[in-house]
């Protein structure tokens, strides 16, 4: 019996907790780095920026994670993914990215965590990997 | 459900990009990484070991 003849997803759910090292598609609408932002969402925008990735020093919105951001009613509402499931630095992450958004002067902020669409490397901006290559990884 | 792809060894063997040097001349050392997303790369070129991401 090969690793295909096993069916045991009893969750029908797409996400995997490992990254398949195919170079997966390039994404119409992602990555989504705030561009055409205005005022507070501006701001939520700019202090995210500001969060790096705990592993390596490339900003969150850089490697494609952030997935959208509204502000109302004086609460910031982030969604963002994480590059897998399993992320170990995944509370850390989600607090790094509520602390940003609270400095950017909301009252509250909410992040929620979402795998779809399933994030791969070509949700990664140009910036990002030459920040990644800087740290001395192939993109 | 798909057990870790690098148990199989996919991916690109040879080929990838030296971060360092842009050399093409590399070989995979190794399908597992010290992360999920990383796998280990020699560059023929400047001698120098990296990882790839994603």
């Amino acid at each position: 019996m090969s690793a295909d003849d096993f069916e045991g997803n009893e969750f029908e759910s797409e996400a995997c907790a490992y990254t398949d090292y195919t170079s997966g598609e390039a994404h119409e609408q992602y990555p989504k780095t705030g561009g055409g932002a205005t005022g507070v969402e501006r701001d939520v925008w700019d202090a995210l920026y500001e969060v790096e990735d705990p592993e390596m020093p490339v900003s969150i919105v850089d490697l494609g994670l952030i997935y959208g951001v509204e502000v109302a009613d004086d609460v910031a509402r982030v969604e963002m993914t994480l590059t897998y499931t399993g992320c170990p630095a995944r509370d850390m992450i989600l607090n790094d990215v509520r602390c940003a958004a609270l400095a950017a002067g909301v009252a509250d902020a909410e992040v929620t965590l979402r795998y779809s669409p399933p994030w791969n490397v070509e949700m990664v901006t140009e910036r990002g990997k030459e920040d990644l290559r800087e740290f001395g990884l192939s993109v | 459900m798909r057990f870790d792809p690098s148990t199989r060894g996919e991916g690109p063997e040879t080929g990838v990009e030296c971060p360092y040097c842009e050399s093409t001349n590399t070989v995979r050392d190794h399908p597992k990484g010290p992360g999920l997303c990383r796998s280990m790369h020699y560059c023929e070129d400047c001698e120098q070991p990296f990882e790839r991401f994603g």
